[in-house]
């Protein structure tokens, strides 16, 4: 039979190549297969997971800040921020998304690229943040809606600052804002993000590592078009700690309202407001005027407004009371008077005869403000005389009398604290200027003269302090001799209201100085107000302290604001005994600087702090005589 | 006494079927199992993929009963073709040709589209694609082609070519890539196992090789890029690279025995682009490991070699052609697949034969497998013992 033969159509060798090929190209599949499966197993094992599970971090709600009473000057309001991870967003549709982002978060279409691409090159499997401010809430709906549109973006809750009244506080609590590269490349290792917020200035970069908390992590599981299926892990943040000030509202704002209704009538332009609580360093109050509204921070201030900050010969954005320095006027005649008691050039009965208002020494003429006739150093203080000062000072060629000298000065000026910062717990202190010889010859290439100790006595010349500077020496004296370093930070809780810490007042120095003419300086600054130099009608309260006038700066033209400059600037630097006596009691003293304030030869007559002084102090204790901070 | 028997040409009529008893004997039984196998692994498959998607709204028992109305209907179409002598398929060549063209023109004008390619259309609540009739009738239409000619002159292989050429063109106008090269790897495979001189095969791919700058042109860019992107798919991660990256994944997370059914995590979070049929491997090596895989590919030899066999048995050239064509076509497809889901291939939408979720696929494979046991039960018994 020939079947074969006749069987000329099949290729058996064909087929067999065939069902060999066939065998072949399923064994090099498998050996493949092998290779990722077995081999490679684990590798690819661990990327699925990857790709399943992110693990984000959760943000830190930030720390509120209470003044000493329980009243919230800081909160964090509900916002919403916007963020992307470059992971997600295909590199051929970043353009798109950045323009169709730009609108919504208002910025540049340029500048979201730029952050993408940059975040791409640091981590891109960490979301950045594209919006500057937060966004509200339709426009976070939007982006979660329409999330095929927007590949990459992540919404999340993003808590707002605010604080409750803006320019009050603004000096003292500053503003947070998104981190800086800088900042960023200093604090990558303690767990900023960043899209993080930081404080800036004032307490809130004071106390940034009470206030931020710590990051918490949650463990996603994600499909490929990255919803979130569910979470699988969650190490929740810890929320940021809460700030109690030493701060009293109520004062504050009593401070405040004075001050500005003053700038309102043109009284001054520019003021400065600091209390204290002498026994312990606790500042009460602290007010500059003008300030800006840190709030405009957290929405994103413009350039226009920058500039015009920055431009403004008032420094809104500088806290006035530690961050500029002013003579002291008369103020400083109390550093004159410690310096001479405490070298023994003078005591309470040193006599100096005022019957002319003008020393001349070596032809330069060293003015008083008036002729007062013979004063002993009580009434010497109490009627500010500069020739009596003059004389303890730098001495009088006239009747013969010794002054205490520059280095004496410059020693017991130091000592009460002037020349250097406070050490205050708030950034930008600057640190005043206490003269002395060497310090004019290394910085001017010149001699001390006479007339510099002159100056120096009555606290014009080289004498540069800062509101608190004076504020503190004062309260040292009134408080027999003990120099704190002032405060502002009371202390500080958890969420649950539980103290975390609560720093004890901190003691910088104690005066070496004899008790009575510390004492002595307390009876004289209650006379200032007695005598009527600084005159308080109908004074309810033992207020004591001291006037000064500080004249510099120039008398004509206009500033921001557009008033009048007067080269004339007023202090009132004060504090309350308990009762009608110098013991060193006083539980509150304060500082009063108004700048550009009434043109006067006198500073008794228009010295507006005095006034302001009174009608504070009073209205903060109610009149009733009672001394001591709630 | 040598009489040049008749029987031949008797066989091959359609009118000389043999008794339907001695034909049962003949059923090849290794192919009927590693076909029942395969469709059952192709539910089970389904089953897992289905309720892994957490994405998927519907009801998993309706989309079940789905699959295994498909299979009942492809079982079925299966024992009525191979009851039936398959020289009436031959017969019926012309007709299949002309019915094939009328489905893809209709496709062309009528059908719905998804991810921008018009493959199907719905027919009383069915996805219906042509595409996957068009490879079997094809199939058909080209046996009976070569069985009637000389396969070694080339005016046959041109012949074959010009037939061929307007579903393929059809076809690609879809467009269905992919399943254009199925029809020329089936072609070829055709014309070799008939016996087509092997020059002129290498020309016809040095022709194939020719045009391609041409077929370049006419190219879609995301076909461009499927095509390109696999050999160095972390060349664009997020864009065309994308599926073979996830792909990889999902597959080299499988390891050696698999996250077990439906415990998988690449295709049900969506990160497999159609998990439930181009990239179909991927879930299943993912699930099920490599133990899984070299199973299926066990099944998948024993059903080509046995379609194979079967060539090598049949009584006659155009049943022989035919279960040539049949193995050359679900064995290019597999290949393509599987090649696709490892990176081996470039990415084009091909279906795995019986595990990717699809009527239309899974009961022309039926038909064809149906073909094929109707030559397994009229082959020659003597020839092959």
């Amino acid at each position: 039979m020939s079947g074969r033969d006749v069987r000329v159509f099949v290729h058996p060798r064909r087929l067999a190549a065939l069902a060999l090929a066939m065998v072949g190209v399923f064994v090099v599949l498998g050996v493949r297969l092998w290779d990722l499966q077995v081999v490679q197993g684990a590798h690819y094992r661990e990327l699925a997971e990857q790709n399943r599970v992110v693990r984000l971090p959760v943000l830190a709600s930030r720390g509120v800040v209470y003044d000493r009473t329980g009243r919230l000057l800081a909160r964090n309001d509900p916002g919403f921020a916007v963020n992307v991870l470059p992971v997600d967003v295909p590199r051929a549709r970043e353009a798109e998304l950045a323009s169709r982002l730009a609108p919504l978060v208002e910025r540049g279409a340029e500048e979201i690229l730029k952050a993408i691409g940059d975040q791409r090159v640091r981590n891109p499997y960490e979301p950045v943040k594209v919006s500057a401010r937060p966004v509200p809430r339709d426009v976070a709906l939007l982006l979660v809606e329409r999330a095929e549109m927007y590949p990459g973006v992540r919404v999340s809750g993003e808590a707002m600052r605010s604080y409750v009244d803006g320019p009050l506080y603004a000096p003292l609590l500053g503003y947070v804002g998104p981190i800086d590269e800088e900042e960023f490349s200093e604090r990558k290792d303690a767990g900023y993000l960043l899209r993080d917020t930081i404080g800036k200035t004032g307490l809130e970069w004071q106390y940034e590592r009470y206030l931020r908390g710590t990051l918490g992590w949650r463990e996603i599981e994600r499909d490929a078009s990255l919803r979130e299926l569910r979470t699988l892990a969650l190490v929740p943040p810890k929320p940021g700690n809460d700030l109690v000030l030493t701060i009293d509202d109520r004062l504050q704002k009593l401070i405040s309202d004075e001050l500005e209704r003053g700038v309102r009538e043109d009284r001054f332009t520019q003021a400065v407001g600091i209390a204290m609580n002498p026994q312990n360093g606790e500042i009460l109050a602290m007010v500059s005027i003008p300030a800006y509204d840190n709030n405009a921070f957290i929405q994103g201030v413009s350039n226009a407004q920058m500039r015009a900050w920055n431009s403004d010969d008032r420094h809104p954005l500088v806290n006035k009371a530690i961050g500029d320095i002013y003579p002291p006027g008369s103020t400083f005649k109390m550093v004159t008077g410690l310096s001479a008691l405490s070298t023994g050039v003078a005591t309470r009965n040193t006599v100096v005869n005022v019957n002319t208002n003008v020393l001349v020494v070596d032809g330069w003429k060293f003015y008083d403000w008036r002729v007062h006739g013979a004063l002993d150093f009580v009434n010497g203080f109490a009627h500010s005389s500069d020739i009596y000062f003059y004389t303890l000072g730098g001495g009088n060629p006239y009747s013969g009398q010794r002054g205490a000298g520059p280095e004496a000065l410059a020693k017991y000026g130091r000592m009460l604290g002037f020349g250097t910062p406070t050490g205050i717990d708030l950034p930008g202190e600057a640190s005043g200027i206490m003269p002395d010889p060497t310090w004019k010859l290394t910085t001017f290439d010149e001699p001390w003269t006479l007339g510099n100790t002159y100056h120096a006595s009555i606290g014009q010349g080289f004498v540069a302090v800062t509101p608190l500077q004076l504020l503190n020496a004062y309260a040292s004296v009134a408080n027999g001799g003990t120099v704190y370093r002032p405060h502002v930070l009371k202390e500080v809780r958890g969420t649950d209201g539980t103290v975390v810490a609560a720093p004890a007042p901190q003691v910088a120095r104690k005066l070496d100085m004899r008790q009575e003419d510390l004492r002595l300086i307390r009876e004289a600054a209650r006379r200032v107000v007695t005598v009527g130099h600084a005159y308080m009608p109908n004074a309810k309260l033992p207020i004591a302290g001291k006037t000064g006038t500080a004249e510099f700066g120039e008398s004509q033209g206009v500033d921001a604001a557009g008033r009048q400059r007067l080269g004339f600037h007023n202090w009132f630097v004060s504090f309350l005994p308990k009762e009608d006596n110098a013991d060193p009691t006083a539980e509150i003293a304060m500082v009063l600087f108004t700048f550009d304030s009434s043109r006067s030869v006198c500073d008794v007559c228009f010295n507006p702090a005095v006034a302001l002084t009174q009608r504070i102090l009073e209205a903060y204790r109610g009149g009733d005589g009672k001394v001591g901070v709630p | 006494m040598s009489v040049r028997p008749i029987a031949l040409q008797q066989a091959a009529s359609p009118l000389h079927d043999r008794p339907t008893a001695r034909r049962l004997l003949d059923f090849d039984w290794i192919l009927l199992i590693a076909t029942v196998l395969l469709i059952g692994y192709g539910l089970v498959m389904g089953y897992s993929i289905t309720i892994e998607d957490r994405t998927f709204s519907g009801d998993v028992g309706q989309q079940m009963l789905r699959g295994v109305l498909y299979a009942v209907i492809g079982v079925s179409a299966m024992a009525i073709v191979a009851l039936v002598d398959y020289a009436w398929l031959g017969t019926f060549a012309p007709v299949f040709y002309l019915l094939t063209l009328a489905l893809l023109v209709a496709v062309l004008f009528g059908g719905q589209s998804t991810l921008g390619a018009t493959r199907w259309y719905t027919v009383a609540g069915f996805k219906f694609q042509p595409g996957e009739f068009a490879k079997v009738f094809m199939v058909i239409v080209l046996a009976k082609w070569f069985a009637d000619r000389d396969a070694r002159s080339p005016l046959t292989l041109i012949g074959g070519l010009a037939i061929l050429a307007v579903p393929v063109g059809l076809v690609f106008k879809q467009p269905d890539l992919g399943t254009s090269l199925v029809f020329l790897g089936m072609f070829v495979g055709m014309a070799f196992v008939a016996g087509a001189r092997l020059w002129q095969l290498t020309a016809i791919l040095a022709g194939a090789a020719a045009v391609m700058p041409v077929v370049w042109g006419v190219l879609k860019d995301y076909q461009r890029a499927r095509l390109t992107v696999f050999l160095d798919p972390y060349s664009d991660p997020q864009g065309a690279g994308w599926n073979i990256i996830q792909s990889l994944i999902a597959v080299g997370s499988g390891s050696l025995t698999g996250k077990g059914l439906t415990a998988g995590t690449q295709s049900p979070l969506g990160y497999l682009p159609i998990s439930e049929s181009d990239f179909v491997f991927a879930g299943l090596a993912e699930d099920l490991g490599f133990v899984g895989a070299a199973t299926l590919f066990a099944l998948y030899v024993a059903l080509l070699l046995s379609a194979l066999r079967i060539a090598y048995r049949s009584r006659d050239a155009f049943g022989s052609y035919l279960a040539g064509g049949v193995a050359a076509m679900l064995g290019f497809q597999i290949v393509v697949n599987v090649g696709m889901a490892i990176s081996l291939m470039p990415v084009t939408g091909i279906p795995l034969p019986f595990i990717s979720q699809g009527g239309s696929s899974l009961i022309s494979i039926c038909f064809a497998l149906g073909a094929l046991q109707a030559i397994s039960m009229r082959r020659e018994q003597k020839a092959v013992a």
